[in-house]
């Protein structure tokens, strides 16, 4: 019975649903968790990524982490080749838009173009969503720090602390327990490792288990985005307690 | 063999000297811009109109003066302020007076490159609410673009800016912007051949555009 | 009676003392109005020099005319202010930044010069002349008004023919009192309070208008005309160098330093705060 209405996106169900999209939806929460808090003076946005195998290369490139702009980053949760051709997009969108104006993109206006480029393949032909969710962090002079969340659908959101990807239900709940406004950036790095060590498989964290990057302002009033190095990574772990012993354990 | 013809098209752009006669002036302080355009609209040797406004409101905080070839200015200042205000609706928010500046520049400069280009000289005044801070552009008719404290297109420029660079500070209160303003207007109408008919002025600050109220009757005393 | 004092006093060589001609024109008591130079043999002679010396439509033109300058004069209560600029350019090129364009006619006149600077060298050297023959012939110094409408009918009878000058002639003399007159090679010639010249005067202009009284302090006088040069030195591309100062007084003018421009002007920049438009930020 489905058949006839999830084969083509641009069709609702009799229940008023679309199927592809909830199917994309599907896909994206067994992706690693990907959480975002947002701080007083900056954003933490944390991921998790699955090591699926000990012979990958793992320091070449981040994979759930990148940047967009100078003013913005975003972790992704879904397919990773469906998030490159979104990011490409974005990327050339900032770029544009600082031709034409001279200055940063507007971080909501980023969000909606990428938002838009989404919702149209919701609706037009015979295409199947992106199977992607993002979580953005950035930085205008208008509205300050900001915090989005966009999945499949083309909707988006601004958000305090939010989480997408594996066990985002869990990470959700523990993050609205434990999240305090007006916390500093240090204080919200702290959460998100925490958050992070409970809705992992593994009790024990380690850099190549998890990304980490950060938005905030210098003493001197520029804002600065910092995708953060395995030792960076592991100094927090270890601050937190949560840094996995030296003995490795079987892959 | 077919020829390969390669068009060129060379355009002959200049600006005619009647456009010199039209005097903008623009200068900022601490926390305004003030803009002034002359009143007279000409052509050839009548003036059409003696209270032309030649500026136009882009958004909430930044004015537009222009001068330079007739038609192409009207018609290029509405397409701006119409991109503009669309920016402002899409994006429920205003452009700052940069942001504004870099968008005129480039339509400036995309339409210098098509078969029939604007000939059209700028200031753009602006008052940014998020910075605080007033801002002046100086654009003329081959986009080239220059923010500066103060600025002017036409006879203004021979006349004005040294006056200008004697007298501005950049933390001048409004009262002794409209001094320095005064003494601009009245050296163009002690030295100008032509009458302008005077100045309409106006001031951008955190409240917005408003005309200022400025009587060019008086006749100027001469050396 | 003149041409045979001259046949008998003839000098032993060829080139030595004046000619029959020349003579004969220094012992008139009116200087004569043309002196005579060769002129191309042709029918428009200014409309050839045009061809040759517009710099402006012929880039290659062969002649390039030493043009630019800004200069002022002023009379105010004490006096009169005379300020030039010292900038000699031919096309783009400066030709020289230590030109005198203040002529010291005598004691109490001054001239300045605008235009071509040959032009207005060797005609104010000429007026020089005519001044002190003036003064021997008739024992009192010349009027400021008389000195300027030598040189005015003396530039009219070359009219048409390409000079190209704007002058004024300041003295005090006890007749006149402070006496400012404007000459340029169209022939016209203006007594005033006040005249800029040259193509940076509307700089100069600008600045003085806005704070010219005749009450004037002879110290404000002196410092806004250094400022008025100032400002179009800092505008005018073809003006610059160093600021010439001259105040003409009941007794006498008295010079007031040849000044580089560039310290006065970062001096006026840092102390008094002008020129916000010049900055260190790139942009």
């Amino acid at each position: 019975m489905a058949r006839r209405y999830d084969s083509r996106t641009t069709i609702f169900s009799p229940e008023g649903r679309l199927y592809q999209v909830e199917y994309a939806l599907e896909a994206i929460s067994h992706a690693g968790t990907a959480i975002g808090i947002l701080a007083s003076d900056g954003i933490v946005l944390a991921a998790e990524r699955k090591v699926t195998s000990k012979l990958l290369e793992q320091d070449t490139s981040a994979e759930k982490l990148y940047t967009l702009n100078d003013n913005m980053i975003c972790a992704v949760a879904g397919m990773t080749a469906d998030a490159n051709i979104l990011i490409n997009y974005a990327r050339q969108a900032a770029q544009r838009y600082l031709l034409t104006y001279n200055e940063d993109i507007p971080c909501e206006q980023l969000v909606r173009r990428l938002c838009d480029l989404k919702q149209g393949y919701t609706q037009h032909g015979g295409l199947r969503p992106f199977g992607v969710s993002f979580i953005y962090a950035g930085y205008d002079p208008q509205r300050q720090f900001q915090l989005y969340q966009s999945n499949p659908s083309g909707n988006y959101g601004g958000w305090k602390a939010t989480s997408v990807g594996a066990n985002n239900a869990s990470a959700q709940s523990l993050l609205k327990q434990d999240y305090k406004e007006e916390c500093n950036l240090r204080e919200a790095c702290g959460l998100a490792v925490k958050v992070l060590s409970k809705t992992m498989d593994s009790t024990k964290l380690s850099s190549e288990k998890i990304e980490f990057a950060t938005v905030g302002k210098t003493k001197d009033g520029k804002i600065y985005h910092h995708l953060w190095g395995a030792d960076e990574i592991t100094v927090l772990l270890e601050e937190h307690g949560l840094a996995k012993k030296e003995d490795t354990e079987a892959g | 063999m077919p020829r390969i013809l390669l068009n060129l098209i060379v355009h002959h752009l200049h600006l005619s000297s009647a456009s010199k006669m039209e005097n903008l002036l623009g200068l900022t302080g601490k926390d305004f811009t003030i803009v002034a355009a002359s009143k007279a609209a000409m052509r050839g040797a009548t003036i059409l109109k003696a209270s032309d406004d030649k500026t136009r409101s882009l958004n909430k905080n930044t004015l537009m003066a222009f001068s330079g070839e007739a038609g192409d200015t009207v018609h290029f200042a509405e397409f701006v302020q119409a991109n503009i205000q669309l920016y402002s609706m899409r994006n429920d928010t205003e452009l700052g007076p940069p942001a504004v500046a870099s968008f005129v520049r480039g339509e400036l400069a995309r339409s210098l490159r098509s078969k029939k280009p604007y000939t059209v000289n700028l200031l753009l005044g602006g008052y940014d609410p998020i910075t605080k801070k007033p801002h002046l552009f100086w654009l003329d008719y081959l986009a080239s673009v220059a923010p500066l404290p103060y600025a002017a297109h036409g006879y203004a420029q021979y006349y004005c800016l040294s006056i200008l660079d004697k007298h501005h500070h950049p933390d001048i209160e409004l009262e002794q912007g409209l001094k320095i303003l005064r003494m601009c207007t009245d050296e163009l109408q002690r030295r100008l051949p032509i009458d302008f008919k005077g100045m309409l002025v106006k001031v951008i600050d955190k409240d917005g555009v408003r005309e200022i109220d400025w009587d060019s009757s008086k006749a100027v005393k001469s050396a | 009676m003149n041409s045979l004092v001259a046949q008998y006093s003839r000098p032993a060589f060829r080139n030595e003392g004046f000619s029959e001609r020349e003579q004969d024109e220094f012992s008139q008591i009116t200087p004569p109005l043309s002196l005579r130079f060769a002129m191309p043999p042709i029918a428009n002679p200014s409309s050839f020099l045009r061809a040759v010396t517009d710099d402006h439509s012929n880039p290659n033109c062969p002649i390039k005319l030493a043009h630019g300058t800004t200069t002022l004069a002023f009379r105010f209560q004490g006096g009169i202010i005379v300020a030039t600029d010292s900038r000699a350019s031919a096309g783009d090129w400066i030709a020289s930044q230590t030109v005198k364009k203040v002529i010291e006619i005598n004691n109490c006149l001054l001239g300045t010069m605008a235009g071509g600077a040959a032009d207005c060298q060797y005609w104010l050297a000429y007026l020089g002349m005519q001044c002190r023959l003036h003064e021997l012939r008739h024992k009192r110094r010349i009027s400021v008004a008389a000195a300027s409408k030598i040189l005015s009918n003396l530039v009219y009878s070359y009219k048409g023919m390409g000079l190209s000058m704007g002058t004024m002639c300041a003295g005090v003399t006890p007749q006149e009192g402070p006496a400012l007159y404007y000459i340029d090679s169209d022939g016209t010639r203006l007594a005033g309070n006040l005249f800029c010249v040259g193509s940076g005067q509307t700089f100069a202009y600008g600045v003085l208008d806005a704070e010219y009284h005749y009450d004037l302090s002879e110290e404000d006088a002196l410092e806004l005309g250094r400022r008025s040069i100032l400002a179009a030195t800092h505008r005018d591309a073809f003006s610059g160098g160093f600021i010439n100062l001259y105040h003409v007084k009941e007794d006498g003018w008295v010079k007031h330093g040849f000044n580089d421009t560039n310290p006065i002007f970062w001096k006026t920049k840092l102390e008094k705060g002008e020129f916000s438009n010049v900055t260190s930020e790139l942009v």
